[in-house]
């Protein structure tokens, strides 16, 4: 009795909203389970993206998918019978992500998504369009990065046996065989793992000489903590996760000392305008400092209004816009490829061990390739 | 009258309310939903077979279920087979893991079986997440179709709603029939009280066995049900979480009702959704309102049902007393041809040893038909012991035991009774909640040959059901026992006893061991249990019993065994063993021993 | 080898620590705590909530962890166990689950969803042993607090009057009650102690490797492996066991780098990763149950009336 009474209420509200001609970006992401952390910052960027969308009147409802595969897809589905849903965000979780494809598809209302997993838009769909670099991107980088300005050729992967880590240990293992080099050792580290000395007692008896790291946050900020522990300086090229403020949190600046990583954009004071009012509304909103997931995130929400605002009335159009046309957001300059992916730029960042934030070292400007 | 209608009236209401359901929250999203709620009934039916039937906590449904899902993803997407194929790969798959897994840890205990089903069950994850090539690790494998059967692609919504339910509706109804004869009583006294059911030739292992493999199966087809909802295939699935969603929706809704297993999975899939409003603390809200209803309704929302609207007690007695298939005045024993000086049953030069310590000695006798013969001797004088031998429970080091002239050495428990050897026990062992025509009904387990595939073949009753009631009924009344529909928990001790002794006879023993059937009795009890034991001797069953009251085997037993310290010490007829100078020594002897046997014994061994 | 078998050492006493805490609810109550995993993740928050208000070093921090992690014992004890106590014990086993999912989200609600890290007990700095071989303060520091704990624990049993009691409510309820014990009372005071050795090893856990909200459920596996396979319901059992997941965990994945020149005969590099190593672990546990179905120290198994 008590739903329906609620059902009633919300469809009350929604008509009114309907008749203010007010459009809907629902918030699909894990804010409980394992991956809360990543999920919490990318509905943080897209909720700032949405308040600061004025003179636009944008609702959203924010859409929990905890841990669950099917948790994204019954999301949508929600979300989907709501009035006025013009485009949905999507968790950076590739497992959650690809249920919804088929969903979105039917629908007809394009995704707005961080995943790196390169299976999204592998699938042919018109309506999955990721705002943060994948691992063709950002892999290709980080070990360009090593093989061409470090010129080190031994190289030893360390990764987490989870699809993120997977997909990116593949992407990296390809790049540096490309590129010339030797993947000389590798292991996969269980998120439960604690103690990382076996595993760093096999990677010096394979002597490589540079190491790469494809982990989530708490595990690479263990693995760093012991690798320091244990004597090691060998230097390490982490990837993106080790951005996040929170994971710098967790260790001292010297223990992060010449540690280099890859992220999507560098962000920092000075660097654009657009870039500096996110960092200042995020930090005085959050109090907290912005991280990857939700400067991407931001963008990517921010585009679907962009095309709002040239016009766009239905899911459609905005997809038709995000299809076709360029956006140039806090972070960079976004056109998709034909498959969906937007981002196509990344940089290298590098502590100097007396800060927790890196500094700029390298950025790499790509091209959509469509093919 | 009134309460067995009301029942019905809200069995009806319960399946009407299940119909109308989608039928008023029909938008897509609560039709997805409802979908979900019917693939996980279906798992939650299955993981009632092993959990909620035997009563072992496997944790390895989720197993189950997610190799379902993989199997059907993968034939699905890499090799194109269509939705019967699919799905008959993915029960198979799960059934031949499940008979993998079964080889280690079927026989495990407890806690043990918990675990080491968890074990396996962690190991399949682990492989799903590193066999990146076959499985898509831990992405999963996505990309599955919708189901297609004989080349019509079943859409979402409505069709792909119907299709899952039916495969509900259609595994409910083979379960409520394979469990609601004979077989699941015989079910319901394993997940009791495994020795008791060894006692009536119900072979454990066996039915352990069946009812993971049924657990599997529908795990399985869910599964595969739950890759074409999701269109993915993932590690999820497999996991500890999903593992603990099944074990709640069955504690929750109800252990061993098909209901249950459906009003479980919808409420769990539901709750979340319902409380969605309240932003992060909605799985706070989700985890307080389950301990809320388990402190409700402990054994689950049916057994609230069955608490406010009780079952009517018994059974139609109407159909019962249409079989006429009672029990012969004496059971045709496979010894009667042989002359009358040929024994029953033959115990040679039994030994058995505990360590050092020698529980039987070289004990040889012999029992005839229709004769009550005694074993009498202090505690510790291995009287238990010979039993267990008897009826297989001990394996003895030495000695040979034949049964009608066939040696019974080196059989299972439940192949002995089989034979024909059948007991009671000391510290009764009834199923207190069942009622006590079920009790005894459940001995026919054997005899009627009740298995689950014979259940699904008949209509609407088991026949062989209604064929053990008919048995059961006739010895309960042969014994004295008229209030045939209490649980037999709520009997009076000296009911009890004769309820466990037709129990016994509800198997056509040709040797029945009591062991101490008097104790506990007042003396006009003792007499009347008497006389019905020299009765049955008298219809050609032979009776063994292990007693110390002296004063109620005085009249009762034919022959007496006498042991000490595992040795044979003294045979014969009664008055010769009162006399025998070992056997008072034995008793009087050991003074310790002497103290704690009951007064009236001393003074009957003095006179 | 050394520096392996010292972080063999340290990790395994912190599991054991967990593993003691469960079993001793286990013995009294006879039902598995499924919440014990969270106490341990909540014994890692707290410790990180109090250290913010009183700065010091982990020993200043540690009884204060002990006493609140004991608070949200009787609490879990209150909620999860004593309304259900004559039920089926699977309906402790899922209110547990409920009550761990509490803990879970009320850590995530207050804390947020980043991992964090407690200090130290005396300190996090690496000693030097010579040698070419140096340990962490903190590892030498739990292995000794664990030592503590854990006799201290024994000493309460074996040695005090109250002790005697929470041992004869663990053996046979029914027979304490009879003879005068609040059994209610102990079982109280049992599930406390375990919270505490939660906390205890929860603030431990954490300053090591650090602790997010969804990490109880990994420890709740870890204590119920080495419960099982110590033998159910014993106490040296117990800890014999988390030292062999610990060992697991820690020295065989690291064989190849052992045995040098072991690879050139391994047919695959993947036979001694974190993977192959858990799954060594669980094959190990069949192993163990297939020769001795009671454990490793177990009793044989009564069934329960």
């Amino acid at each position: 009795m008590r739903r329906a009474t609620l059902l009633a209420l919300a469809s009350l509200l929604c008509t009114s909203v309907a008749n203010a001609q007010a459009v809907q970006i629902p918030v699909i992401v894990p804010l409980t389970g394992p991956i809360a952390l990543e999920g919490t910052s990318q509905r943080n960027g897209a909720v700032l993206a949405i308040e600061s969308a004025a003179p636009l009147k944008v609702d959203t409802t924010v859409l929990d998918t905890a841990g669950a595969a099917e948790g994204g897809a019954n999301a949508l589905e929600r979300a989907a019978g709501g009035k006025g849903v013009v485009a949905a965000v999507a968790p950076m979780f590739g497992t959650q992500v690809l249920p919804m494809i088929p969903l979105a598809d039917e629908y007809g209302i394009p995704l707005l998504t961080t995943a790196g997993t390169a299976a999204i838009t592998e699938k042919g769909s018109k309506f999955v369009y990721r705002f943060f670099p994948s691992d063709m991107v950002t892999k290709r980088a980080q070990a360009k990065y090593v093989l061409e300005d470090l010129g080190k050729k031994k190289v030893a992967i360390l990764y987490n046996s989870t699809a993120y880590g997977q997909s990116g240990f593949d992407a990296l293992t390809n790049y540096i065989k490309q590129g010339g080099g030797d993947v000389v050792y590798s292991d996969a580290i269980d998120l439960t793992t604690k103690d990382m000395t076996p595993t760093f007692a096999k990677l010096k008896a394979a002597n490589p000489d540079v190491v790469l790291i494809q982990m989530h946050t708490g595990s690479m900020a263990l693995l760093l903590r012991q690798y320091r522990q244990a004597g090691l300086d060998i230097p390490v090229v982490a990837n993106t996760m080790l951005t996040m403020p929170s994971t710098a949190a967790l260790l001292e600046p010297a223990e992060l000392k010449g540690v280099c990583a890859e992220t999507s954009a560098f962000i920092g004071k000075g660097v654009s305008p657009a870039l500096d009012t996110f960092i200042d509304t995020y930090t005085a909103k959050y109090k907290a400092a912005p991280d990857f997931f939700a400067l991407q995130q931001y963008d990517g929400v921010n585009m679907a209004i962009a095309a709002v605002k040239d016009g766009a009335k239905t899911p459609g159009d905005v997809q038709k816009y995000l299809a076709s046309k360029t956006y140039d957001g806090a972070a960079m300059s976004y056109t998709s490829d034909g498959k969906g992916n937007m981002a196509h730029s990344a940089v290298i960042v590098c502590f100097d061990g007396t800060s927790r934030s890196p500094a700029l070292v390298k950025r790499y400007e790509g091209k959509p390739t469509t093919n | 009258m009134s309460l067995p209608h009301a029942r019905t009236i809200a069995g009806l209401l319960g399946v009407l309310a299940l119909v109308a359901w989608p039928l008023v929250f029909s938008s897509p999203f609560d039709l997805r939903i409802f979908t979900l709620t019917g693939v996980f009934a279906l798992m939650v039916i299955g993981y009632q077979f092993i959990f909620g039937h035997v009563g072992a906590l496997a944790l390895s449904q989720a197993t189950f279920f997610g190799l379902g899902a993989y199997a059907t993803a993968i034939c699905a997407v890499k090799l194109g087979f269509s939705f019967p194929t699919t799905l008959t790969l993915s029960v198979l798959v799960s059934v031949v893991v499940a008979l993998f897994i079964a080889i280690p840890v079927l026989r495990l205990s407890s806690h043990y079986f918990a675990l080491a089903t968890l074990g396996i069950s962690q190991i399949v994850t682990l492989v799903a997440l590193e066999w990146v090539s076959l499985t898509g690790g831990g992405n999963g494998f996505a990309g599955v179709p919708l189901p297609n059967i004989a080349g019509v692609v079943i859409p979402r919504g409505w069709p792909l709603m119907l299709l899952v339910w039916t495969f509900v509706a259609v595994g409910a109804v083979l379960a409520w029939q394979m469990m609601r004869g004979l077989y699941g009583k015989a079910c319901h006294v394993v997940r009791e009280d495994e020795v008791a059911a060894r006692s009536l030739g119900i072979d454990i292992d066996r039915i352990r066995l069946t009812m993971l493999l049924l657990s599997a199966a529908y795990g399985g087809a869910a599964g595969a049900l739950f890759a074409h909802v999701n269109r993915i295939a993932s590690p999820e699935a497999l996991e500890f979480k999903t593992m603990v969603l099944c074990l709640t929706m069955a504690v929750v809704g109800g252990r061993t009702k098909v209901a249950g297993a459906i009003i479980g999975a919808l409420l769990i899939v539901h709750l979340p959704e319902w409380f969605r409003f309240l932003d992060r603390s909605y799985v706070m809200v989700n985890a307080i309102i389950l301990i809320g209803l388990l402190i409700v309704a402990p054994e689950g929302l049916v057994g609230l049902i069955d608490r406010i609207l009780p079952k009517a007690r018994g059974v139609d007695m109407a159909k019962v007393s249409a079989i006429r298939d009672t029990p012969k005045a004496s059971p045709p024993p496979r010894g009667a041809l042989l002359p009358s000086t040929t024994p029953i049953l033959e115990v040679r030069n039994l030994g058995k040893r505990f360590g050092g310590v020698k529980a039987l000695d070289d004990v040889s006798f012999e029992l005839h038909r229709g004769t009550i013969t005694a074993v009498i001797g202090p505690n510790g004088s291995g009287k238990t012991t010979l039993v267990n031998c008897i009826t297989g429970v001990e394996t003895p080091n030495q000695g040979v035991i034949t049964l009608g002239g066939a040696p019974i050495g080196g059989r299972m428990p439940h192949d002995i009774v089989r034979s024909g050897i059948a007991r009671t026990f000391q510290n009764l062992r009834l199923v207190d909640d069942m009622s006590v025509l079920d009790n005894v009904a459940v001995a026919r387990f054997e005899a009627e040959g009740a298995g689950p595939m014979s259940a699904l073949k008949v209509g609407r009753e088991d026949p062989s059901l209604l064929r053990a009631y008919a048995y059961a009924l006739h010895l309960l009344h042969r014994l004295g026992v008229e209030d045939v529909h209490r649980p037999a928990g709520s009997l009076a001790y000296g009911v009890k006893r004769r309820v466990e002794i037709a129990r016994a006879l509800a198997l056509d023993p040709q040797v029945l061991l009591l062991d101490e059937p008097a104790a506990g009795l007042n003396e006009s009890e003792q007499n009347d249990l008497a006389a019905r034991l020299q009765d049955l001797a008298a219809s050609g069953v032979t009776l063994l019993i292990i007693e110390h009251n002296m004063p109620f085997l005085r009249t009762l037993a034919t022959y007496m065994i006498c042991l000490d310290q595992g040795r044979l010490i003294a045979e014969g007829r009664p008055r010769e063993i009162y006399e025998n100078p070992l056997v008072l020594d034995a008793y009087l002897g050991r003074g310790a021993t002497a103290a704690v046997e009951p007064e009236p014994v001393l003074a009957e061994v003095r006179s | 080898m050394l520096q392996l078998t010292l972080n063999t050492l340290s990790l395994g006493s912190a599991y054991a620590l967990v593993a003691l805490g469960l079993v001793l609810v286990l013995n009294a109550t006879n039902a598995v705590n499924f919440a014990h995993g969270a106490l341990v993740m909540l014994g890692s928050y707290l410790a990180f909530a109090i250290a913010m208000v009183v700065p010091g070093q982990g020993i200043v921090v540690l009884p204060l962890v002990l006493l609140s992690a004991a608070a949200f014992g009787l609490v879990l004890a209150l909620i999860a166990y004593f309304p259900l106590r004559t039920k089926p014990v699977v309906a402790v086993f899922i209110a547990t689950i409920s009550a761990g999912s509490i803990f879970e989200n009320l850590v995530l609600l207050t804390f947020g969803p980043e991992p964090r890290s407690t200090p130290p007990i005396l300190g996090n700095s690496m000693l030097d042993l010579g040698g070419g071989l140096a340990i962490n303060e903190q590892s030498i520091a739990v292995i000794c607090a664990a030592f503590i704990l854990i006799a201290g624990q024994y000493v309460l049993f074996a040695h005090t009057r109250f002790g005697r009691r929470m041992r004869a409510v663990a053996q046979d309820p029914d027979m304490a009650a009879a003879s005068g014990i609040n059994v209610k009372l102990m079982i109280a005071f049992t599930f406390m102690l375990a919270a505490a050795l939660a906390g205890a090893a929860g603030m431990f856990l954490s300053a090591t490797y650090y602790t997010s909200p969804t990490d109880g459920g990994n420890y709740m596996m870890k204590a119920y492996l080495a419960v099982t396979i110590g033998g159910w319901g014993s106490i040296p059992g117990t800890v014999v066991g988390a030292f062999l997941v610990a060992l697991f965990e820690v020295l065989i994945p690291a064989i190849p780098a052992l045995i040098p020149g072991l690879d050139a005969y391994l047919p695959t590099t993947t036979l001694f990763s974190m993977t192959s190593s858990t799954i060594a672990l669980f094959i190990t546990f069949l192993a163990v149950l297939l020769l001795r179905p009671q454990g490793l120290f177990g009793e044989a198994i009564k069934k329960r009336a």
